[in-house]
């Protein structure tokens, strides 16, 4: 198996621009409201996850994030995100009716793991929102991400989102991340 | 004469006007006004019992979870005599904090200002310097964290008062408080998931607790969750409603069906024929003779949203929601969640993935509700518009008040606020009481008769 410091400088920058052109892209359909579009580039099998994060004593640090399978702001698969896009176009989605202003700016972007056609990339993000005339959150996390090679380009089969907020300080969480 | 919409505020406002039962007519500034929202923090969450935590989130000795009496943080620890002690987040000595962090486990509450050093149950044990700069003068016994005057729990579920004067939490939650409970603790022995959902809304809590009465709302507000297949219509929203009220504030409002209803409900279980239900996933959950004991024959029949007064909701999805004042114009809405422990593992799955994906703030249904809330709140503090009356007046003086033989007291009706009129009742009554022996005496009884 080739892991990411096994590849030649040259590989690595070119994984790293392939990698960033997916990521930029698909910050972009959601940016641009294209959820339709969005929907295309994940993977069947994409497990979108957001766990809670609790104020810890610094030695019970590992209580840190709740763990996968228990309780979570997003657990979602592909039919989840689904709906959840579904929800716009259906009428009713007072949450995104007027629809929220988004833009997502992506940083240290590093591959730290190849496996197979699987490459994981962890991000920093954040996420700015404006609604109404004067609403503004802002939501500001690391990402890891599962990005899975297909065809000539990727799949996003993983999104793991820690973000750096115990008590959401957000009315909602009707954007994607 | 037109009444004139601006108006110069002269004085504090009359909390006996803000209410009026015969018409159902709410004053908008009891959303908005400082002086009102601190007499709450007082006269509400001072006074009455406020729910800590289940036992099952802090098992073992030192172990610990936060919370708040209205705006003053609590620590809920469990202590070396397995007692349960809710104790005043604030150092004796300068006011700090002795506890950072939202649960965990530890040895004693080191407050990390001078290192004045509390025991699980609140005492002082010594201090740096205790011989050397204080010679030996100070009483630990009179020094340590403050506990509040009484923590009592029914069926596992931990409450805390810090009025000496409040009647036991038995008598406080009465039989409507209790069967709140009682839906969740006849499913068996309680566990609680680790993760609380929290987020925080710009709106006053009364706006978010009146709101869990509210079965009006939810095909305007929701109505995209049907139209994408989520839940159907007929089981989330049918008009068959039944209120239960109980002293000082405590009700049960929402879906619920008629002796008829659950006769033919049963008569199809034991083999007759008929078509399924809107209620029948509900009424599946009520088959066994100890549940149906436990809730009673009215009970039974009841899927409704229970209100601790003053604001836990016991949702029947396995979750609890606290709406914690921070503020008039700010609430922090945190969704505590279990499971019965002996739950099978394919129906853990199924209720965790509900717990997740219905409430909080990415819920797919509750991510509607903030913003209308904030608006209803800022509708509240307009120079103009806190000055107009809300209109709570549906199904006011249109139905009975039904008493089953057991005692269980109940309105069966359609779509109504009901339960939002008692709630702003029984606060008016909790405003103007100085003291709970005034509560206790002049507190309304739940109504009979016509409502």
């Amino acid at each position: 198996m080739t892991t990411y410091a096994d590849l030649s400088p040259q590989a690595r920058m070119l994984l790293t621009f392939e990698v960033q052109e997916f990521l930029f892209h698909e910050a972009n359909l959601l940016d641009s409201r294209r959820y339709a579009e969005w929907l295309e580039v994940l993977a069947d099998d994409i497990h979108y996850w957001m766990p809670i994060r609790r104020t810890t004593q610094a030695r019970e640090v590992h209580l840190e994030f709740t763990q996968p399978g228990g309780m979570a702001f997003f657990d979602d698969d592909k039919g989840i995100l689904s709906m959840r896009v579904q929800r716009l176009s259906a009428g009713r989605a007072w949450a995104e009716d007027p629809l929220s202003r988004t833009r997502r700016l992506l940083t240290n972007i590093v591959v730290t793991a190849i496996d197979g056609d699987d490459i994981t990339v962890a991000s920093n993000f954040q996420l700015y929102r404006t609604r109404l005339n004067s609403e503004e959150d802002e939501w500001i996390g690391r990402r890891e991400d599962v990005l899975r090679r297909v065809d000539n380009s990727f799949k996003l089969a993983q999104r793991h989102i820690y973000l750096e907020q115990t008590v959401i300080l957000a009315q909602n969480m009707s954007s994607l991340f | 004469m037109s009444k004139t919409i601006i108006a110069t505020d002269r004085q504090e406002i009359d909390i006996k006007a803000c209410f009026d039962p015969a018409t159902g007519i709410v004053d908008r500034r009891i959303f908005s006004d400082e002086a009102i929202y601190q007499k709450e923090l007082q006269q509400i969450f001072g006074r009455g019992w406020n729910f800590m935590c289940h036992e099952s989130q802090i098992k073992t000795p030192g172990s610990f979870f936060m919370n708040y009496i209205g705006e003053d943080e609590v620590i809920v620890v469990r202590d070396r005599k397995m007692n349960i002690n809710v104790l005043l987040n604030s150092c004796p000595h300068r006011g700090n904090t002795v506890c950072r962090a939202e649960l965990g486990t530890t040895k004693s509450f080191f407050c990390s200002y001078h290192g004045w050093n509390f025991d699980l149950d609140g005492s002082l044990v010594g201090m740096p310097g205790e011989t050397e700069f204080y010679a030996n003068e100070i009483d630990k016994k009179a020094w340590g964290l403050t506990p509040a005057a009484k923590v009592e729990n029914y069926r596992g579920f931990v409450f805390a008062t810090l009025d000496p004067d409040a009647p036991s939490l038995d008598d406080y939650l009465g039989w409507v408080g209790r069967l709140s409970i009682d839906f969740m603790a006849s499913k068996g022995e309680l566990e609680f998931l680790d993760g609380v959902h929290k987020n925080r809304l710009k709106c006053n809590w009364k706006i978010a607790v009146d709101n869990l009465f509210d079965w009006y709302h939810v095909k305007v507000s929701h109505g995209t969750a049907f139209k994408i297949g989520l839940v159907a219509e007929e089981t989330m929203a049918p008009n068959r409603q039944m209120v239960m009220l109980g002293e000082y504030g405590h009700g049960i409002g929402g879906p619920g069906i008629t002796e008829a209803e659950q006769a033919e409900f049963d008569a199809r279980m034991a083999g007759a024929a008929g078509e399924h239900q809107w209620y029948d996933r509900s009424a599946e959950l009520r088959q066994d003779p100890g549940v149906r004991q436990q809730l009673g024959p009215v009970g039974t029949r009841s899927f409704g949203h229970p209100n601790i007064f003053p604001n836990l909701w016991v949702s029947l999805t396995n979750q609890l929601c606290l709406r914690i004042p921070r503020g008039p114009f700010e609430t922090e809405i945190w969704w505590f969640n279990y499971l019965p422990k002996d739950m099978p593992e394919a129906d853990r799955k199924y209720a965790i993935f509900g717990q997740n994906h219905v409430f909080g703030p990415a819920g797919i249904l509750e991510q509607d509700d903030g913003e209308n809330w904030s608006h209803s709140t800022r509708g509240a503090k307009g120079p103009a518009t806190k000055n107009l009356p809300l209109n709570f007046s549906m199904r006011l003086g249109k139905d009975q008040v039904l008493t089953d033989p057991s005692g269980q007291s109940r309105i069966e009706t359609v779509v109504n606020e009901h339960g939002q009129r008692w709630t702003y009742q029984s606060w008016q009554e909790w405003m103007l009481a100085e003291s709970w022996q005034e509560l206790m005496a002049n507190h309304s009884m739940p109504p009979q008769g016509t409502v």
